[in-house]
């Protein structure tokens, strides 16, 4: 029984301090610098923030350049199915368009129903002018099981502030929540860690939006045994002083969720509402 | 004259993995086909060459490609180094105990080494950091990591003996 013990406490000792034959450093050692590095960058001591900050931004240029072939190869596949399938994609765009003709008649009713919208969100803020708005490529969209963010070619030197609402055409898509000189990371809807106040329906309801790691981010705090209806267009309220009011996010699904309108592993350019203050902290 | 720097980059080819995983953009999380299936292939190469051909790899270049992976990812520093470290440990301790393995005994093992891994990376995370990360996301990326490793076991263990028979020869 010590014997196996002892052969334990000695394999391990071993593990953790031996060097092999190409090996610079022992784990132990390695164990040791993470750690400490862990708890420099989460305790967000002074000097980390630049040095971060530059390895951000030296990592996502290189992290861009290893990428293009994998963006290259999925383009090329792309193409050729395309070339394959175009009687398919025929019948399928002459369905679209019968579809398209349907939903014409229901134009009207959508535009009374955006006037009350408007009426409801106040809306002389909710349209965005063309000078407040920043384009920006995205230049990661890694997607992890556990964060959901991209990486855009904007930064500190472009006038970006953490907070700002980010916008795939016109609807909103996330929020900056980490800057760089050169470069930001934009926190996706769809995220856990994101919250957004969010209004919906006639009767103007509000609610929070929360991402759930999933596709389709969940609303909460609704009134008392409200029963949510399937297609409800949802919209940012501004309760947050964040984000302006009336940016269409997404339709309500019967489940509670929100289907985005905007598909957030398909993201190329992205917009910036670069009209909040200046030097004001989030 | 020629073949030595064939052989040399051949022999360097878990390691580009490794570095090329940690800084592209390509992921093994396949939320568009189904919804819950994501696997870290880093942690099996890591395991796999640490138990096999350590000196491949290097601890260095382990902790190095962590760094690297938190920076994409976008954890705090040092978090994937120590996940990866982790898997390190177990695996040069399970090299240290035993003669011959099986990929049975590998799988074993390597169930260890993720549990452990992925715990300490939770532990990590939701204590320290601001951030929140699922722990059923990250059961279900321990789980389909586990389930593919006997796959790309194959796989490296076809390459490992391709590189170990060029060098005898």
């Amino acid at each position: 029984m010590s014997s196996s013990r002892d052969d334990f406490g000695i394999a391990f000792r071993s593990a953790l301090l031996q060097r092999g034959a190409a090996q610079k450093f022992s784990l132990i050692s390695l164990i040791f610098v993470a750690s400490i590095l862990f708890f420099l960058d989460v305790f967000g001591f002074g000097f980390m923030k630049p040095v971060r900050s530059i390895i951000n931004d030296g990592v996502y240029r290189v992290s861009l350049v290893a990428s293009s072939p994998s963006r290259f190869l999925p383009d090329l596949t792309e193409g050729i199915k395309g070339f394959l399938a175009i009687k398919s994609e025929n019948e399928r765009l002459k369905k679209e368009i019968e579809i398209f003709k349907q939903k014409e008649l229901n134009v009207e009713y959508l535009l009374n129903q955006n006037k009350n919208l408007k009426k409801i969100l106040d809306s002389e803020d909710t349209y965005l002018k063309k000078e407040n708005i920043l384009l920006s490529k995205v230049l990661i969209d890694k997607s992890s099981p556990y964060l959901k963010s991209i990486i855009i070619n904007k930064g500190t030197s472009s006038g970006i502030l953490k907070g700002m609402a980010v916008l795939d055409k016109e609807y909103l898509i996330g929020r900056v929540v980490e800057t760089n000189y050169l470069s930001s990371r934009v926190l996706l809807l769809n995220d856990l860690n994101s919250r957004i106040p969010v209004t919906f329906g006639e009767d103007g309801i509000q609610a929070i939006l929360k991402g759930t790691s999933g596709t389709k981010p969940v609303l909460e705090y609704l009134p008392e045994d409200y029963e949510i209806e399937e297609g409800i267009d949802v919209f940012t309220s501004g309760k947050d002083n964040i984000f302006l009011p009336g940016s269409p996010i997404g339709t309500t699904t019967l489940d509670g969720k929100v289907k985005l309108f905007s598909e957030p592993s398909q993201l190329s350019f992205v917009k910036i509402d670069i009209s909040q203050e200046l030097g004001k902290e989030f | 004259m020629i073949k030595n720097p064939i052989n040399k980059i051949i022999n360097l080819g878990p390691l580009i993995l490794l570095y090329y995983l940690s800084i592209s953009e390509i992921d093994s999380h396949f939320e568009n086909y189904f919804e819950i299936l994501s696997f870290n292939i880093q942690l099996i190469i890591i395991y796999f060459w640490m138990l096999k051909r350590p000196e491949l790899l290097g601890s260095g270049h382990i902790f190095f490609s962590g760094l690297i992976n938190d920076v994409v990812m976008g954890f705090p520093l040092g978090l994937s180094s120590l996940s990866y470290l982790v898997i390190s440990l177990v695996a040069t301790y399970v090299k240290n105990m035993t003669v011959n393995t099986r990929i049975t005994t590998d799988w074993f093992t390597f169930f260890i080494a993720i549990f452990f891994s992925n715990l300490i990376f939770y532990i990590l995370v939701s204590n320290f950091s601001e951030l929140t990360v699922s722990i059923t996301e990250i059961s279900y990326n321990t789980f389909f990591t586990l389930i593919f490793f006997p796959f790309f076991w194959f796989l490296f263990n076809f390459y490992n003996s391709m590189i170990t028979s060029g060098k005898n020869a």
